[in-house]
């Protein structure tokens, strides 16, 4: 660690980072109108995209000055934040890539390794982005260590394997066992055991000593940070919907990759006064709040622009998502005074660790709780745990709770592998057979 | 005399070839394989006999390659188009260590050790794109002569960008690019664009090593030849007939053997 | 090519003939298993006889309603079986945790499928292994074994399984992998007189046959031993499935031997090395993690590339085969890595993308002919 990286990094957080938000917000001032059939626009956006401006730009810094890791969606950061590691999250810098239309750019990187282009789009962009350097953010700092859990799924293992390969650096996988009935005792003693041996390493990479009143601290900040982003899509319940779920696959990202550190606190707070404000004076994220829609699975991160006028414009709103739900939905079993058992649980009971009995049972619920009136299927080819059982789960809830639904065959990141054609053709059907139901 | 044949079915065409002991070429011909490898195979032995003044008794050996190798009756032995395509190279540009082979259906590249042997190769036989084909439908489309595709490629100061994937895709893609009134060559050139491509994915996978040389009907195209060796950064070899480098290399081969 | 002569000595009834006559003479229960890691002795133990679910020789047809195209044939074929009423013929089904889509097809099968039969879970711990993932495995094979023992369903839990019970079944999985182990061993020094197709047609017997029996088909195969060194190239086979048969059928005919192999159908299930005279849970443990490294069960690149050079390097391997089936993630992601320290390694290589059960395609057979061509002439 060198002076000059220390004191280079806080001088960009400090300074520099403050003064290019100032700059991009200069520019920013020729902005386009907004359409008629939207609402007015959301004044957090903008404190949004500084936030996330300034966590990627500082990164660049931090290569040597603090100890840094590269982490996966549904791992349990909290327990890295009390070794101060600077934290990078592929997922979401991959769902930038794709909504930067970037995806396939940095996919053939890898392909052209030898990856094939099947597997998971964010594993392709990441390792494009590891082996080329290549990246719209400017660059991403090289890890010290790679933190995974399977929770989501098994191919973030397998993605991190390859990156732990390739830079030979250390690799923790937590395994979260499935719960194919429910969590059993066992399953929860054995996260349990895996988080304390985990500690040893962590102490390795980092340097700093494991602190329990510090993790006890940042158990803390995520739960609270967790309960606001429960509280912000709650909003949603309210007719009309103050935002749209496009809008909070945006607002998504502290939750995701600032989880346990203030500022995702700050964030939600002003959000949810923004949210509630705009519910009081009966502002919708739509002009027209005419029906109301629930998205499964990740976003099509290459089509959410396109995808939020095309509904706008037809009075449809999409009013909550289980992807977005996945990050509230765990929230209560937190609980600081049983710090390792209750992280074992929330980590382990996510919607993608659970039997499909339990995604039908909280799809239905969710639709029961915000009025929906139709479900858009996004079946992702690089998703096989979120995808494989979306077929039975469109019939059943069809069935069940008479909600309609279209299935969109595409991916996250990867627009090779959409068909415009397709898509537009099942959501006008889709459209009819919505404006068909009183 | 002694004299070895070499005869290359592929599903469009076949081609014969036909060397004496010293490795000369002394006939060649080519014909259309139609529905039946047999009697394609048989006819282009029989246009390659007359061609160079021979009787069929004097072929001490046969090797097959190609698609139809096994329907080939009278082969004596049957070879990949691989190790065969790598030998007709070798045999004209013996500085070659790189192969590239993009014909009708499928395109290959192949790696070669200084003495001539195959060493890592990579086939696309999946789908038509980044294959001759994929060149006929467009130009089918675009109502372009074939052979006069790859010229109107390098006329082209600007190319359209055709982003899918899939030959029946790009084929949707060309015509509402025509309907938006893009000039014909901007978008020729997109579409060897993609052949190049295409090709640099499979020649990633193996790597590559001077000097390339390039066989195969589509090197024909000087449109793709060009692009593909800028993309390359480094000059590519072509024989005047490259697509009889298969049946040349079957040749060679059986005299070896 | 040549014939397993002692074979046609013992009449082999057809995988389901042989089924039958267990269940319909020796009461034994039927458990379909699918792929990949099962303890079997728990089956044993619990008088079931577990028949594993690879690649039945049926076309997808119903599981296309359930399935997306980009999931891969094993887990459609699995279904397919399922939904075309294959259920009927069994006590129950075990799903281990070997992927994403196994797992989710697990879900589907005991959540939304209609079938009345008891569903039970394999959890295998993934590397990189801690002492944590001893604890978990030992006390989860025994809620496992309480489950198989309950008989009806796996929330009617039957009594724990005692040592007792299951220290003969133990041994029996034993002996079954020190037989095997000698068959690979006399394979790789090239004294096994027998044919590609054939050794993986009699060793693939293990996926229903009842341990004695299949002792005695290794038994038999064993006599093949012919003392002497076969000539020719050697080939290194790796990834999922040795099949289609075909492709085994063609490397006879080329004149080529498979010298060894880390299939996930085979090898890497194979060496096992179950101690004795220990516990039999403590047993079951040990030898699980003794197995060789598994893109499925979360092993390093490099344990995997160490394993395969040295087994490369004992049969005398210029080649390695890897034989995937398509859409497979955990082992497509280890390929690139480990073909690159092959190819370092001065060693040829050929990834194969497969689909269970089609036939060999002519791209498929000129690939592998031209990969041999390329074998013979270093």
């Amino acid at each position: 660690m060198s002076f000059l990286g220390v004191a280079r990094y806080a001088l960009m957080r400090d300074i520099g980072a403050p003064a290019l938000f100032r700059i991009m917000e200069g520019r920013k001032k020729r902005e386009r109108q907004i359409p008629s059939y939207f609402g007015p626009p959301m004044d957090s956006l903008s404190e949004l995209k500084r936030i996330m401006m300034r966590h990627y730009y500082l990164a660049r810094y931090a290569e040597g000055v603090k100890p840094i890791a590269w982490v996966t969606s549904g791992a349990p950061v909290e327990l890295l934040r009390v070794f101060d590691f600077y934290t990078i999250y592929p997922e979401n810098h991959g769902a930038l890539c794709g909504a930067r239309r970037k995806g396939p750019e940095l996919c053939e990187e890898a392909e052209s390794r030898g990856y094939d282009q099947d597997l998971c789009s964010y594993a392709r962009v990441d390792l494009g982005v590891a082996f080329s350097g290549k990246t719209p953010v400017g660059r991403l700092p090289k890890p010290d260590l790679l933190f995974a859990s399977n929770n989501i799924c098994q191919t973030v293992a397998y993605w991190y394997k390859v990156l732990a390969h390739h830079w030979k650096i250390p690799l923790i996988v937590f395994d979260t066992p499935y719960n194919f009935d429910e969590i059993s005792e066992r399953n929860i003693d054995y996260m349990i055991r895996q988080m304390k041996e985990m500690v040893p390493l962590l102490e390795r990479v980092s340097g700093k000593k494991y602190d329990e009143g510090k993790f006890k601290d940042i158990l803390l900040l995520a739960k609270e940070a967790s309960l606001l982003w429960g509280e912000v899509l709650s909003t949603m319940r309210n007719k009309p919907a103050p935002m749209t779920i496009f809008e909070a696959f945006g607002h998504l990202a502290p939750i995701v990759s600032l989880r346990g550190l203030p500022v995702a606190i700050q964030y939600y707070q002003s959000l949810l006064k923004e949210l509630k404000d705009r519910v009081d004076r009966g502002i919708g994220a739509i002009a027209q709040e005419r029906k109301r829609l629930m998205w499964d699975n990740i976003a099509i991160w290459f089509k959410v622009k396109d995808f939020s006028h095309l509904f706008a414009q037809r009075g449809m709103n999409f009013v909550t998502a289980t992807y977005t739900n996945a990050w509230a939905e765990t929230t209560p079993y937190m609980d600081e005074s049983h710090p390792l058992e209750s992280m074992a649980k929330a980590y382990s009971l996510v919607i993608l660790n659970n039997n499909l009995n339990h995604r039908l049972r909280l799809m239905e619920r969710l639709i029961g709780e915000y009025e929906v009136d139709g479900l858009v299927v996004h079946s992702a080819r690089s998703c096989k745990p979120y995808s494989v059982g979306q077929y039975d789960l469109k019939r059943l809830l069809l069935d069940r709770v008479s909600v309609p639904s279209v299935v969109i065959e595409a991916d996250i990141t990867d627009f090779r592998a959409y068909s415009e054609e397709q898509a537009n053709t099942r959501l006008e059907a889709f459209f009819e057979s919505l404006e068909a139901r009183q | 005399m002694k004299l070895f044949l070499g005869l290359d079915v592929g599903s469009m065409s076949t081609e014969a070839v036909l060397v004496n002991e010293e490795g000369v070429v002394l006939g060649q011909s080519m014909t259309l394989t139609g529905s039946r490898s047999v009697v394609a195979a048989e006819t282009a032995l029989l246009h390659c006999l007359a061609g160079a003044g021979v009787e069929r008794e004097s072929i001490v050996r046969c090797v097959a390659t190609g698609y139809g190798r096994v329907s080939v009756p009278f082969a004596d032995r049957r070879i990949t188009e691989i190790s065969c395509h790598g030998a007709g190279a070798f045999a004209l540009f013996p500085n070659t260590r790189t192969v590239i082979d993009i014909g009708g259906q499928d395109s290959k590249v192949i790696r070669m050790d200084k003495s001539g042997k195959v060493i890592d190769f990579a086939m696309n036989d999946k789908c038509a794109a980044g294959t001759g084909r994929f060149l006929e439908v467009m130009a089918d489309k675009l109502d372009v002569p074939l052979d006069k595709m790859g010229a109107l490629a390098l006329e082209a100061r600007r190319e359209v960008p055709i982003s899918s994937v899939c030959t029946v895709f790009a084929e949707s893609e060309v015509v509402s690019l025509l309907a938006q009134d893009h000039p014909k060559e901007e978008i020729v050139k997109g579409l060897h664009r993609s052949i190049v491509n295409r090709t640099w994915a499979m020649i990633r996978s193996v790597g590559i090593e001077d000097a390339v040389t390039m066989t195969g009907g589509v090197a024909k195209n000087q449109g793709v030849v060009k692009l593909l060796q800028d993309k390359l950064g480094r000059p590519i070899q072509v024989n005047e007939e490259p697509q009889m480098v298969g049946a040349l290399g079957a040749a060679l081969l059986a005299r070896e053997a | 090519m040549v014939e397993c002569i002692s074979m046609k000595q013992i009449s082999i009834p057809t995988r389901r003939e042989y089924i039958e006559r267990q269940r319909r003479e020796k009461d034994w229960r039927i458990f379909g298993v699918f792929p990949a890691f099962v303890p079997k002795e728990l089956f044993w133990a619990s008088h079931v006889l577990p028949v594993e679910i690879w690649d039945p020789p049926l076309t997808t047809t119903e599981s296309n309603a359930h399935l997306q195209p980009y999931i891969c044939s094993v887990v459609k074929l699995g279904m397919e079986a399922l939904l075309q009423g294959y259920g009927r013929d069994l006590d129950g089904l075990l799903f281990p945790h070997t992927c994403d889509s196994i797992q989710n097809m697990a879900s589907m099968v005991h959540d939304f499928m209609d079938l009345s039969l008891p569903c039970h879970f394999f959890y295998h711990p993934k590397a990189p292994y801690t002492e944590a993932s001893k604890w978990f495995l030992r006390g989860h094979l025994q809620d496992l074994a309480t489950g198989l023992m309950g008989g009806d369903d796996s929330e009617n839990r039957g009594s724990e399984m005692s040592p007792e019970i299951l220290r003969p079944w133990v041994d029996q999985g034993r002996e079954i992998h020190a037989l095997l182990a000698e068959l690979y061993a006399i394979r790789a020094s090239g004294r096994l007189n027998v044919s590609n197709a054939c050794f993986y047609e009699k060793v693939r017997m293990g996926e229903y046959l009842l341990p004695e029996d299949y002792q005695g088909v290794l038994s038999s195969l064993l006599e093949n031993d012919r003392g002497a060194k076969h000539d020719g190239p050697v080939v290194f086979l790796s990834g999922i499935l040795p099949s289609p048969r075909e492709i085994l059928v063609l490397l006879d005919d080329l004149g080529v031997r498979v010298g060894d192999d880390d299939l996930l159908a085979c090898g890497r299930r194979f060496k096992v090395q179950t101690p004795v005279g220990e516990n039999p849970w403590d047993a079951l443990v040990e030898g699980y993690f003794s197995m060789p490294p598994c893109s499925t069960r979360g092993s390093l690149v490099q344990d995997r590339a160490d394993y395969l050079l040295e087994a490369v390097e004992r049969c005398g391997a210029v080649g390695v085969i890897f034989l995937m089936v398509k859409f497979c993630e955990p082992e497509l992601f280890d390929v690139p890595q480990l073909t690159r320290i092959l190819k370092d390694a001065g060693l040829s290589t050929l990834v194969l993308d497969c689909e269970v059960n089609q036939a060999l395609s002519g791209q498929l057979a000129t690939r592998i002919e031209a990969f041999v061509e390329t074998m013979r002439s270093r």
